[in-house]
């Protein structure tokens, strides 16, 4: 299947990508890891993008939060093309309008659970104070009121996630892009942290890009990008989740 | 975000103990050589303090520091004394003799003539003789000047001053009042024992009065090496220098100048402090070395977290900030402790004629030079920092 631009028309797109293309290596050991994308994510959406290992999942979303330079085509994110952006202009719109979970949660283990929260909103020049205020507000939120000064290393794998789920909403990013959010977690907990991911995103129209191998998360995918060889070779609702292999 | 730079920092305390551990040694091992060879400095000019009351040197022109030295004419005694702004003006003679101990064996000091009138230059001495001691008929006193086990005379009266070969076996003890020695063939009896400043180079001392240092030193046409003078009231010791040497044409220095002349001669022309030089650059090398890494595979480790910074929007100068300012944190305490870990070691070792001198530059210099290696580690690990992809945060990575 061709992929394919696939915002319905009138819809508020967050993300447009047109033909992008993005290899690594030179000559001979040159590598596509991005055939062409054409793709839209709409305001307020869940998409989750799904594929084999290799097939340029990461490389995407790290093209479409501006942490890698793609080589061709156009990607606009939130109406900004990130190729025409300076290095320092990528900083701070990604300190801005994108937030981030990681799969290995990548929480900085000398910091509490508010500290490590409030970390977006220290880039952004909020006083500490303001800052550990919010991220104590956000982690009582999400049911960590009493592990607010506990250290990662202190924390279940279900905890840890949120309080990444909660650093990468904290200060209130337009597009929250998730890296395998629940491929370290058990189902049970893996469902939690997605509900917690849902219930801080429905209320703000937050755009949400997941990368997952997790089937068992589909659920919550308002659409599913399926990806294989640098290609998006197809897309469904995701009411329509048992048509993705 | 400096917060979060110095929680970092704090957070892994065995890294953060082996960084100030390291930045510590290292400060300590450079303020350590650097009073250790203050030390050996401060020897060298041991006898210019030894006479503080001492304004100005007066010396043979060619004569740059307290050694090696040659003599002047003893007319250049009155001449200085007839210089307006003298109030005292006092020779001193220095010598070298090879001196014969009761038992044969024989040993190289410097002999002091200090003035008979005055005794200027005498240095404090031992069970309470006084330097009148001195003006007995061939009276020395002896100091080991920094030697050790140089001062050795044999216990047995039958193992002293007997003809045939020397008995240099015997059991022996410390040089006292009323042992004699042989200068030059000349006997003379010690009076006691000094508590002189040690010297660099470390060798025996010999003090008598400049009368007796005629008399047992090998004839020479000239013996005055040095004239003390103190000046007149109200009177700076450089201007009078100045006017000794336009009255006199003899080199003239306030003592504060003769000590650095005579630092700058050392450091110029003994083969020694080229020695010292060397091994304590090793040595200071070494642990700039090991704390430059040791700066270095901190924030190496720490490059993930700073990849995660860098995704979520720390600009690449935020990121430089937070590595220098936990390079300059562990480089301020790691300095502090090193100082005085080197202080309290200072306490114990100058009770113990150790060559150890902790001047003001000693500590500067340290701090700098720790100062200089955190930057330069500081910025190389920053570079590391600034050029990763920040993309390896993701797990595709």
């Amino acid at each position: 299947m061709q992929s394919a631009p696939t915002s319905a028309p009138g819809c508020d797109i967050v993300v447009s990508c047109r033909g992008v293309t993005k290899s690594y290596g030179s000559d001979e050991a040159k590598v596509a890891a991005l055939r062409g994308i054409d793709l839209d994510v709409r305001r307020g959406e869940l998409l989750m993008i799904v594929g084999p290992s290799g097939c340029g999942k990461t490389t995407l979303i790290s093209v479409i939060t501006t942490i890698l330079n793609h080589d061709a085509g156009e990607c606009n994110v939130l109406g900004r093309d990130v190729q025409r952006m300076s290095e320092q202009e990528r900083a701070v719109f990604r300190s801005k309008s994108i937030g981030f979970v990681f799969q290995l949660f990548n929480l900085l283990p000398a910091l509490t659970a508010v500290e490590n929260v409030a970390i977006p909103l220290l880039i952004e020049g909020v006083p500490w104070k303001s800052a550990k205020s919010r991220a104590n507000e956000l982690l009582a939120t999400i049911g960590l009121g009493a592990r607010t000064t506990a250290l990662p290393a202190n924390l279940s794998g279900g905890q840890q996630q949120r309080v990444a789920i909660a650093r990468a909403v904290v200060h209130d990013p337009a597009l929250l892009v998730c890296d395998e959010p629940t491929s370290n977690l058990d189902h049970e907990t893996g469902h939690a942290v997605m509900e917690v991911l849902r219930s801080l995103t429905e209320k703000s129209n937050r755009t949400v890009i997941v990368v997952t191998h997790d089937h068992r998360i589909f659920e919550f995918a308002d659409r599913i990008a399926r990806m294989d060889d640098g290609r998006i070779t197809e897309i469904v609702e995701g009411k329509d989740r048992e048509q993705v292999p | 975000m400096l917060r979060v730079a110095v929680k970092m920092l704090l957070g892994d305390r065995v890294k953060y103990a082996g960084l100030l551990i390291g930045i510590a040694f290292t400060s300590f091992l450079v303020t350590f050589a650097g009073s250790y060879f203050a030390g050996f400095m401060t020897r060298g000019f041991a006898l210019i303090t030894e006479n503080p009351r001492t304004d100005v040197w007066v010396m043979d022109p060619a004569v740059r520091s307290v050694e090696p030295t040659t003599n002047m004419p003893s007319s250049a005694l009155d001449r200085v004394r007839s210089v307006e702004g003298v109030s005292t003006a006092v020779p001193l003679a220095l010598g070298r003799a090879d001196v014969r101990f009761p038992n044969g064996r024989f040993q190289s000091f410097q002999v002091v003539g200090v003035d008979d009138a005055t005794l200027a230059g005498v240095p404090p001495l031992q069970d309470g003789v006084t330097a009148m001691a001195l003006r007995a008929p061939d009276a020395v006193i002896v100091d080991p000047g920094g030697t050790t086990g140089k001062l050795q005379t044999p216990v047995e009266t039958a193992d002293q001053w007997y003809g045939g070969p020397p008995r240099l076996n015997v059991p022996t003890r410390k040089l006292g009042p009323g042992d004699d020695l042989l200068v030059n063939d000349r006997r003379v009896t010690v009076v006691g024992r000094a508590r002189a400043l040690s010297r660099y180079p470390p060798r025996p001392l010999l003090y008598t009065t400049y009368s007796n240092a005629l008399r047992i030193l090998l004839p020479e046409r000239r013996r005055l090496t040095f004239v003390l003078v103190t000046a007149a009231p109200g009177l700076a010791p450089r201007a009078l220098a100045r006017r000794i040497e336009d009255r006199t044409g003899l080199r003239a220095r306030a003592s504060d100048d003769f000590k650095a002349d005579t630092v700058w001669w050392i450091l110029a022309n003994s083969e020694d402090v080229g020695d010292i030089e060397t091994m304590l650059s090793i040595a200071i090398l070494v642990g700039f070395g090991v704390m430059g890494v040791l700066l270095y595979m901190f924030t190496n480790e720490n490059l993930r977290q700073y990849a995660v910074l860098r995704a979520m929007g720390a600009t690449p100068q935020r990121l430089m900030t937070m590595i220098f300012v936990q390079a300059a944190l562990c480089a301020i305490i790691g300095t502090g402790l090193g100082l005085g870990v080197c202080a309290v070691a200072g306490q114990f070792l100058t009770g113990s004629d150790y060559p150890f001198r902790m001047m003001w530059f000693t500590p500067a210099v340290g701090a700098l030079m720790v100062f200089i290696v955190s930057v330069v580690s500081a910025a190389i690990s920053a570079r590391c920092a600034l050029t990763l992809e920040p993309g390896i945060v993701f797990s595709g990575r």
